[in-house]
């Protein structure tokens, strides 16, 4: 079965008709082209799919691509600013090494984004649980929270 | 020590990590040619079976079938570091990964489909999943013929090593203690968190243009070269283009049956063929770190000096053999050399067996030596009645030192290692006091070294590593090298390296890497060479640039200054022209370059004296009978292939030394080990880039806790039972609650490019006997089997081996 | 992979229409991430899916005295109720180990339910406190404790086209402490063992006592021997002892690809007994 949803992807309006057994992530990657969502496992272990729906992560792969109707959605591309302006959190990873082969990168980003959002200055407790369903073979994690911690400093001042 | 560097040592950001933090990195993934079908591999559902009949009629009747193939209707291409595997499985399964057919659709879930509607009959044979048991006699052949086609009579993979050096009989006799035990490694996945893949395609003239994720672009162009001329393509080519990696970590230093497969669905459709592995796939599919048994005997003197050492291991090779079949050239490194023995024994059998075949992960083999050495080492020192830390500095190695091995080792810095991991642990106080429980808990520390290849390691005819250097008008460098990023910083630490060596800024390096038609030949990223090989090409291609921007300069600088200042005349006529002595600047060897800058040599300071780079270029291109610059160097190691039949050589142009300790709790009731502080001390040589070193170290010390305490690939019967991250667990961020302490020694290694040692590999080898040392000084009772797990702690708890 | 359709009605009546129509063919779906993994992996092969997001009266959480848990809210939002964090603590502890964020963003209390994993970590301390579930369907409603609710790994009393509608939480009694433990590989890993423990402590005594496991038998666990061992008595350290190896043997867990039975055996006694002693301290 086929339907024609509508959401808001990276602050525009777009439509589309998918297939009923399709995922979030089908979606973003194959028919509007956003590759910038990782396929990690298929099975919400690891989190490399990891983008915002309204505002919360969730692992793109388990979503329902119906159920995206009516929401809004944040994909890693739509928090690069004009200008190819990296958001502070991407400037953080980049900064502190939060980033070695880059595949968990996009979702891991997307996870300390809703932190953030949420908790604007977590403990480094917080931190690995707000990242906890994102895995990386790369790190061992302590740059990554390294680069956490130094983002949620950069919000703060933009926010102040 | 103020550094002598501009670059080399800081705390660079990482040149790759914009891209893929932005999203915007391409990994197989990603990657869309015009035209594209999408494999699928028809997988063996038996460890050991006769194939009697394969039905792939209704598979092709499936509308968007572009092609199915099995060993019936396609060339046999054989592959493997001895040819034992054929691309499809024409008489019989060995194991349950063995690819029987596969199919080209136009959409991924049509292929999946045709797949499935695939029938193969199968006559199961008796089948052996123990590697001791594969050796009895009578034992079902894995194998019926080797290679060669010749008839074999046993499950031995025909790659023996042994190593003897001094007289181990005479030496255990003589020896005033003597320690032995019997050790295992289990199976572990590689977990690169991005899946493996390739597209395949042919150009009009049938040759390959191959996208894989590999490690070995130039092997694998090899490789794949020689499929075509199986394919009936000889002389044709293959052009191997490494997408962004998703993690490598050894998976990518063999060529894959995925490979060859996509490349028979691309020639026989004449369109571009994608394959890549879901995440059970990659779990199932590719080649797990072997598993060992070592049977170890060590022995010291009445002071603790080491007198013998004595091993014998057997690695469950699986049913193919890849490069993983060397791992024990790497595993005899420190069984020979790690800490100073004057008689040493090492024999191994490498043995098939119908489980899933194995292949290279990160440490080569070396971790699975560590377990053992490090674990019977302590054991060696409790039976002499000293201090495992005493024992270890009292046997250490030292600089300047031929091992019996033949390893000559210059830089060392074992002892600093030692000596730093015991202060961060502050091991005098902690060590055996912890045993009295608190709360149901105990605690100990514990440690553990490691000695590794850090000049690169002479497995293959050439060692070498390419470097192009070529310099644009903008002053911009390409660096292109034949190395490849996968994660660990190939980039960052070849940008800091090109950048030093030339005279420019980093920012106007861009390393370019990746396409064996463009960059210069590379045997591959692998054995922590990469930065090793690669920066030393850099330095040599970057002396030849220098030598043609100074003959430039001599030829422009002058002419270039005087036409500066007289355009300042003409806009100001006030201007006075200072006074130049124009003597000075007349040969190439007056002149030098710091971050794009020409200067006098001997006087940098000099007001006027100084040309940007791009200056210099431009004056030099736009000419009649212009130039440019593009140099190149090819860096090969001092070092050796080694000897097969004595197993001597100087296998690596220098080596590394690395110290790592933990303490830990036990929970005597539940038998979980909690870490609670981690120690790495690791001779690096020279820090090349101070962000990425740290980042390699504390990934390469997590994975270790991993193989330490979680990790385990569970087979039954050769079917893997635990092919997702559900229940195959790595370590996740909470995981990390404890501080881990890094400290990097530099030796600076008169090989090393600025001095610096390679160590993409070394931060987990160490890590899991570190651990178990630790849990034996907390609960006095030693766990010889990874991982250590609770159940096992309750077991060894209880009076149980294990 | 197999295709399914995807319905999503917005009332019960519309969601048991379609339930009529391809009876035994189509699934229920909640948050989706169990039934999504299980659809991806053959596990099941459902025609369609019948998506009970959408519909409202399955939402909501209501205080009256006790808690009124609409099924489909989602366990992120019950993480973050301050009510339940201060009155069902062991229930607040269970949500906020269980999984990771991502998947907390969208499962709810109701899918943790029904898809009846032996290892749920909601179910332990829901049975300790007493939870009912409230479940509708075509052929009218009914309310079952939650101890009758599963009848295997994976099985329950609904009958394919019923729902669970809410998750009703009695009110505790002064002097009541609750605490939930969980054991994994790593800290994030589905259950190897879990246990909740709901204590009603009156003058150092213990006055009444619930315990359950999880992933010890074929549904989660109520330990009644155990709790009768308690039940009268102070919580001493020889008491807990006791307790452990009274939870022992009121188990019988199976060896799989996780651990052993062994392994389980023993951790249940060990969680059940720092189980009590956490509600214990909890109840004052």
């Amino acid at each position: 079965m086929k339907k024609l949803i509508t959401f808001t992807l990276n602050g525009y309006e777009v439509s589309a008709e998918v297939e009923s057994h399709r995922m979030l992530l089908e979606v973003l990657r194959d028919t509007f082209d956003f590759k910038g969502t990782k396929p990690g496992c298929g099975q919400g272990e690891c989190g490399a799919c990891t983008v915002l729906v309204d505002d919360v992560n969730v692992d793109s792969c388990l979503y329902p691509a119906f159920e995206i109707e009516g929401k809004s959605v944040t994909t890693i591309e739509g928090l690069i600013d004009e200008g190819n302006k990296l958001h502070p959190v991407q400037e953080s990873f980049v900064a502190h090494g939060g980033i070695q082969c880059g595949f968990c990168s996009p979702g891991m980003i997307m996870s300390a984004t809703a932190l953030l959002r949420e908790n604007p200055s977590p403990s480094d407790g917080e931190i690995k649980a707000g990242i906890s369903g994102n895995l990386c073979r790369c790190t061992g994690y302590v740059q990554i929270v390294e680069s956490i911690r130094d983002a949620a400093e950069r919000l703060q001042e933009n926010a102040g | 020590m103020t550094t002598k560097y501009s670059f080399i040592g800081t705390e660079a950001p990482r040149p790759d990590a914009p891209d893929k933090a932005a999203g915007k990195a391409v990994y197989i993934h990603d990657l869309v040619r015009p035209g594209m079908l999408f494999g699928k591999i028809k997988y063996s559902e038996c460890a050991h079976a006769r194939i009697s009949h394969i039905d792939t009629s209704r598979a092709e009747k499936l509308p968007g079938v572009r092609a199915v193939l099995t060993g019936d209707n396609s060339p046999q291409v054989r592959y493997g570091f001895i040819k034992d595997n054929f691309v499809f499985k024409r008489d019989k399964v060995r194991q349950y990964r063995d690819e029987v057919a596969a199919v080209a659709a136009t959409d991924p879930d049509i292929a999946a489909e045709a797949v499935d509607l695939i029938r193969v009959d199968y006559e199961e044979i008796p089948a052996v999943f123990d590697p001791e048991e594969a050796l009895q006699g009578g034992a079902p052949l894995i194998h019926e013929t080797d290679g060669r086609g010749k008839p074999k009579k046993d499950n031995l993979v025909p790659v023996p090593w042994r190593f003897v050096s001094g007289d181990v009989e005479k030496a255990k006799q003589e020896s005033a203690y003597v320690a032995e035990d019997a050790f295992e490694t289990q199976l572990i996945q590689q977990s690169c968190m991005g899946t493996a893949g390739c597209i395949a395609e042919f150009d009009l003239q049938s040759n390959l243009i191959m996208h894989t994720k590999t490690q070995i672009p130039f092997l694998a162009q090899n490789d794949f070269n020689q499929a075509l001329s199986a394919m009936g393509l000889k002389g044709k080519n293959s052009r191997v283009i490494v997408p962004t990696l998703g993690g490598s970590f050894g998976t990518g230093l063999d060529t894959h049956g995925y490979e060859f497969i996509a490349i028979l669905l691309a020639y026989k459709t004449g369109r571009p063929v994608k394959i890549v592995l879901d995440r059970e796939e990659e779990f199932i599919t590719l080649s797990p770190r072997q598993p060992t048994r070592s049977r170890i005997l060590q022995g010291c003197d009445k002071d603790g000096k080491l007198t013998f050492r004595e091993i014998h291991m057997i690695l469950d090779n699986g049913a193919y053999t890849s490069w993983g079949a060397t791992t024990p050239s790497v595993m005899m490194l420190p069984i020979s050399s790690i800490y100073r023995v004057p008689n040493v024994l090492y024999d191994t059998k490498i043995v098939y067996t119908n489980n899933t075949y194995c292949q290279a992960m990160r440490g080569y083999g070396n971790p699975q030596a560590a377990w053992a050495l490090e674990g019977n080492l302590d054991h060696l020192a409790e039976e002499a009645g000293i201090d495992p830390y005493e024992f270890r500095m009292t046997n250490r190695n030292i600089p300047n030192d031929l091992t019996p091995m033949g390893l000559n080792i210059t830089s060392c810095g074992h002892k600093e290692c030692l000596e730093s991991v015991a202060e961060k642990l502050r091991w005098k106080e902690t060590r055996g006091q912890g045993r009295s429980a608190v709360d149901g808990k105990v605690r100990g520390v514990g440690m553990a070294s490691l000695f590794h290849v850090g000049g690169s390691g002479r497995v293959y005819r050439s060692d070498g590593s390419g470097v192009i250097m070529k310099l644009d008008d903008f002053g911009n460098v390409s660096v292109i090298a034949g190395g490849v990023e996968m994660g660990q910083g190939f980039d960052a630490a070849l940008s800091l390296a090109s950048a030093e060596a030339l005279g420019v800024t980093p920012d106007k390096v861009k390393v370019v890497t990746g396409d064996t038609a463009t960059c210069p030949w590379d045997v591959g990223t692998h054995a922590s060479r990469g930065a090793f090989t690669s920066c030393n090409a850099a330095i040599m291609a970057a002396r030849k640039a220098r030598e043609k921007v100074f003959q430039l300069a001599a030829e422009h600088f002058m002419p270039r200054i005087q036409f500066k200042e007289k355009r300042k005349q003409k806009k100001d006529p006030d201007y006075r022209m200072p006074d130049l002595d124009f003597e000075r600047m007349l040969k190439p060897s007056d002149f030098d370059m710091r971050e794009n800058v020409v200067f006098l040599k001997d006087d940098p300071e000099a007001p006027l004296l100084h040309l940007r780079l791009e200056e210099i270029l431009r004056e030099a291109h736009y000419k009649e009978q212009g130039t440019m610059i593009v140099t190149e160097a090819f860096y090969d190691p001092c070092n050796q292939m080694l000897d097969m039949k004595t197993c001597r050589g100087n296998l690596s142009a220098t080596y590394i030394f690395g110290v790592q300790g933990a303490e830990v709790e036990v929970d005597l009731e539940t038998g979980k080990v909690r870490i609670l502080r981690f120690a790495a001390a690791h001779d690096v040589g020279q820090v090349l880039n101070r962000q990425t070193i740290r980042g390699q170290i504390y990934g390469g010390v997590m994975t270790g806790i991993g193989y330490a305490l979680c990790e385990e690939y569970k087979t039954d019967r050769g079917k893997n039972l635990n092919p997702n991250f559900l229940d195959y667990k790595i370590l996740s961020a909470p995981d990390v609650d404890f501080p881990i302490d890094v400290d990097c020694i530099e030796t600076h290694d008169e090989e090393g490019p600025f001095g610096a040692k390679g160590v993409g590999e070394p931060g987990l080898v160490p890590t899991a006997p570190a651990i178990a040392n630790a849990v034996y000084d907390a609960i006095g009772v030693r766990i010889h089997s990874l991982p250590i797990t609770p159940e096992k702690v309750l077991a060894a708890l209880r009076g149980e081996k294990v | 992979m197999k295709k399914f359709d995807y319905h999503m009605p917005e009332s019960l009546k519309e969601a048991y229409g379609l339930m009529e129509k391809q009876k035994g063919r189509a699934r229920y779906i909640a948050g989706g991430t169990d039934v999504i993994v299980r659809v991806k992996q053959r596990a099941i092969e459902p025609e369609a899916l019948i998506s009970l997001r959408h519909i409202s009266d399955l939402r909501g959480v209501h205080w009256n005295g006790g808690l009124r848990l609409g099924s489909m809210t989602i366990l992120r939002d019950l993480e973050r109720d301050e009510g339940t964090a201060r009155d069902f603590k062991a229930l607040h502890q269970a949500v906020r180990v269980l999984a990771n964020p991502q998947v907390r963003n969208v499962a709810t209390i109701g899918g943790n339910l029904a898809n009846a994993a032996p290892s749920a970590d909601c179910a332990p301390p829901l049975l300790v406190l007493g939870a009912k579930v409230e479940i509708d369907g075509p052929g009218g409603g009914r309310v079952v404790p939650l101890e009758a609710f599963f009848t295997g790994p994976g099985q329950t009393c609904l009958d394919g086209t019923e729902v669970i509608k809410s998750v009703i939480v009695p009110g505790v009694e002064k002097g009541t402490g609750t605490a939930f433990l969980k054991d994994g590989r790593v800290s994030q890993d589905i259950a190897l063992i879990n246990a909740a423990a709901l204590v009603v402590m009156e003058g150092g005594v213990c006055k009444a006592c619930r315990l359950a496991a999880g992933a010890v038998a074929p549904v989660p666990l109520r330990l009644k021997e155990t709790e009768k061992a308690i039940e009268g008595r102070e919580i001493t350290p020889d008491v807990l002892e006791e307790i452990k190896g009274l939870a022992e043997k009121e188990v019988s867990p199976i060896t799989d690809v996780r651990t052993t039975a062994e392994y389980r055996r023993i951790m249940s006694g060990v969680l059940i007994k720092r189980a009590v002693e956490q509600a214990a301290r909890a109840a004052g």
